[in-house]
């Protein structure tokens, strides 16, 4: 418990030398503000990294994979022999997800999915008379798709769900309308891997900022797709999933998986390159910020230490009138308390300050305008904490050093 | 019977630096209960060292030291702390006082730090303390805006406070006129008769040891007298 006496005496330090004490709170400040604005900064890049990726990235998807290696087989099977397969074709009994359906109502039910749509991806040949670019078309259910990527909003001419009502519809990416040379409502050709050959009237036009979509996707009616590659009413390529939180999508991949026969794949497995970005970006904000903070905490010691020398005669008397060495300790260390509440409050607001003007500077790449930043409650928490941490540890050695102060050897003289 | 303050026993201290030199000699006396000593002794002599020792703030001798009938060789140093905040009350060579405190705030502090009685309480008989030396009008000033003589009438007022046992002073009027001299020393004298609180006190005044209980002198270090 602290002593209100303590209390007395330290407040009576901290006032007497207000200058000392503005500085060492200044360290704090400084370096609880910086520490919550890398926070922010990297937070903010993080989640603007994450948003932009799943603008076409599902949490979880679902599709059927082809086994990895198809080599060989037989190699297994008589392994002391050496076989030779020449000209091995591979024998594909279904290709993407016969029945989608029994699937999706399946995953509808998992409390923590919020979207399912599936899609018919295939590769495709689109062509406006003697120009043809390789590119990627999407049979999707506009109404669901645009729910779980607000695919809507990218449009740049007509109406995203338009896809729903117009069966000979297609939507394409700006940069492949600019390669074939068609505006809207002109007709594309699009050819499939089995040579089958449809035109379609382009009824919108949509620019997502990322260049390798906008210059090779379309998206028609999934039915369309359907009927395009003759399949069934069920058949889908890929189920895409949208989670709560896609941070659980390891695991609720995994659980999914249990009850499904195809591969349930979550976007951390797909992208991995992504959540290294994210993790690595958080480790530099870590360390950044807990340098910062260590020099703070080298400010406060300094100044403490200052404050010790210069009161050691007070220390003695403090010392000689029966005042132990843990309430010297109390006397200093609430010194330090006190600096570091200060600092870090103000520290909080300067954060915050800091935070916002650099959440106002331009910065136009992609689908961004200012530079990012988040606003979290719990970098503000960790940044007080810490900075609290910091001071206690830094202004310790010095009451230590107080507290072991010898009275005769000062009074003496 | 048991009116025995103090109780020094064979005391025997060196100083190794700068070279080994012993300060105090086997140094033997007892104080009675409500006993006025002066120490005496010529500057250099060892009255400074030999308080301290006394005073518990010096644990670095040999030999044994009892006061109030407790032992106080080989206690810890908070168990010392607390003795002294309890029944020492000590008044410096140099009278120190805190200098952001007003000279009110210095002599309650002792009683704050032990804790037995209210703020109003301790306020009040600060106030009192302060009067019985003069100063009553000091007592809101900060000790370092004090002249010295009154900064070491705050000291001695602030070493009454906890109503100690014993009261130690080095000289603790060696800052006053001979007015101020006289008052201390009649505060003294009615402590020691009235409330039997036991004063050991340097001096170079040999008119104020003169009126003393008892002089011990010191001499290099050893008791002469
Ligand atoms: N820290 C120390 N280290 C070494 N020698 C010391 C130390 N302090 C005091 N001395 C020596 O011990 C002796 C006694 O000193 P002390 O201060 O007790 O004298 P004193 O009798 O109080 O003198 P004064 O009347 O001038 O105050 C002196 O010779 C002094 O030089
Ligand atoms: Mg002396």
């Amino acid at each position: 418990m602290i002593r209100s006496t303590n209390l007395k005496v330290a407040f009576a330090h901290l006032t007497s030398r207000v200058k000392q004490a503005l500085v060492a709170v200044l360290s704090v400040t400084f370096g609880i503000s910086m520490y919550i604005f890398m926070n922010s900064f990297m937070t903010g890049v993080n989640d603007t990294q994450t948003e932009l990726a799943f603008s076409t990235l599902a949490h979880i998807k679902i599709y059927n994979d082809l086994p990895e290696d198809r080599s060989n087989i037989l190699q297994n099977v008589y392994e002391t022999k050496l076989i030779n397969v020449r000209n091995a074709k591979v024998i594909q009994y279904t290709e993407g997800i016969r029945n989608s359906q029994p699937i999706i109502e399946q995953i509808e039910k998992v409390p923590e999915v919020t979207g399912v749509t599936s899609q018919v991806n295939m590769s495709v040949y689109f062509r406006n008379g003697s120009t043809k670019f390789n590119g990627q078309l999407s049979g999707v259910n506009a109404k669901k798709e645009n729910e779980m990527f607000g695919t809507a909003t990218s449009m740049k001419f007509g109406v995203w769900e338009d896809i729903d009502r117009r069966k000979d519809g297609l939507i394409l990416g700006s940069g492949l309308a600019n390669k074939l040379g068609v505006d809207m409502d002109d007709n594309v050709t699009v050819s499939t891997a089995d040579g089958i050959t449809k035109s379609y009237r382009v009824i919108g036009i949509i620019e997502t900022s990322m260049a390798n979509i906008d210059n090779s996707k379309a998206y028609i009616n999934i039915n369309t797709a359907r009927q395009l590659e003759s399949k069934n009413q069920g058949y889908a390529t890929d189920i895409q999933v949208n989670l709560i939180d896609y941070d659980d999508a390891n695991e609720l991949a995994e659980r999914i998986g249990q009850n499904v026969d195809y591969k349930v794949e979550s976007w951390i497995e797909a992208n991995g390159q992504l959540e290294a970005g994210n993790e690595l970006r958080n480790y530099i904000a870590i360390a950044v910020s807990l340098t910062i903070l260590l020099v703070a905490g080298f400010g406060i010691y300094n100044i403490m230490n200052m404050t010790v020398n210069e009161k050691i005669k007070e220390i003695a008397i403090l010392k000689a009138m029966g005042f132990e060495g843990g309430d010297i300790i109390q006397i200093f260390l609430v010194q330090s308390i006190i600096i570091g509440i200060l600092g870090g409050l103000v520290g909080m607001i300067f954060g915050f300050g800091v935070a916002s003007i650099i959440n106002q500077v331009p910065f136009e790449i992609a689908s961004i305008d200012t530079l990012p930043m988040a606003f979290r409650t719990v970098d503000y928490v960790s940044a007080f904490v810490f900075g609290m941490i910091t001071t206690i540890a830094a202004g310790f050695l010095p009451a230590r050093t107080a507290s072991l102060v010898d009275p005769v050897s000062i009074i003496r003289g | 019977m048991n009116d025995i303050a103090l109780k020094a026993n064979n005391i025997t201290k060196y100083f190794h630096t700068p070279q080994k030199f012993q300060v105090l000699k086997e140094i033997s006396f007892d104080v009675k209960k409500g006993e006025f000593v002066s120490l005496v002794g010529k500057s250099g002599s060892g009255k400074s060292t030999l308080l301290y020792v006394l005073s518990t703030m010096d644990t670095d001798f040999e030999g044994g030291l009892e006061i109030e009938s407790q032992d106080l060789i080989g206690q810890h140093q908070n168990r010392l702390a607390a003795f002294r905040n309890k029944h020492i009350g000590f008044v410096f060579q140099f009278h120190y006082l805190l200098p952001d405190f007003t000279a009110l705030d210095n002599v309650m502090l002792p009683a704050l730090k032990l804790g037995e009685k209210s703020k109003q309480e301790i306020e009040a008989n600060a106030y009192k303390n302060l009067e019985l030396l003069g100063l009553p009008e000091q007592a809101l000033k900060p000790a370092n805006k004090l002249s010295g003589g009154q900064q070491q009438r705050v000291a001695i007022a602030r070493a009454l406070i906890n109503e100690p046992s014993i009261i130690m002073g080095d000289e603790p009027t060696g800052n006053l006129d001979s007015k101020n001299t006289e008052i201390v020393f009649d505060i003294f004298k009615q402590l020691a008769e009235e409330r039997g609180q036991t004063i050991i006190a340097v001096t170079h005044d040999d008119e104020f040891a003169a009126k003393s209980d008892r002089i011990l002198e010191l001499s290099d270090g050893e008791l002469v007298g």
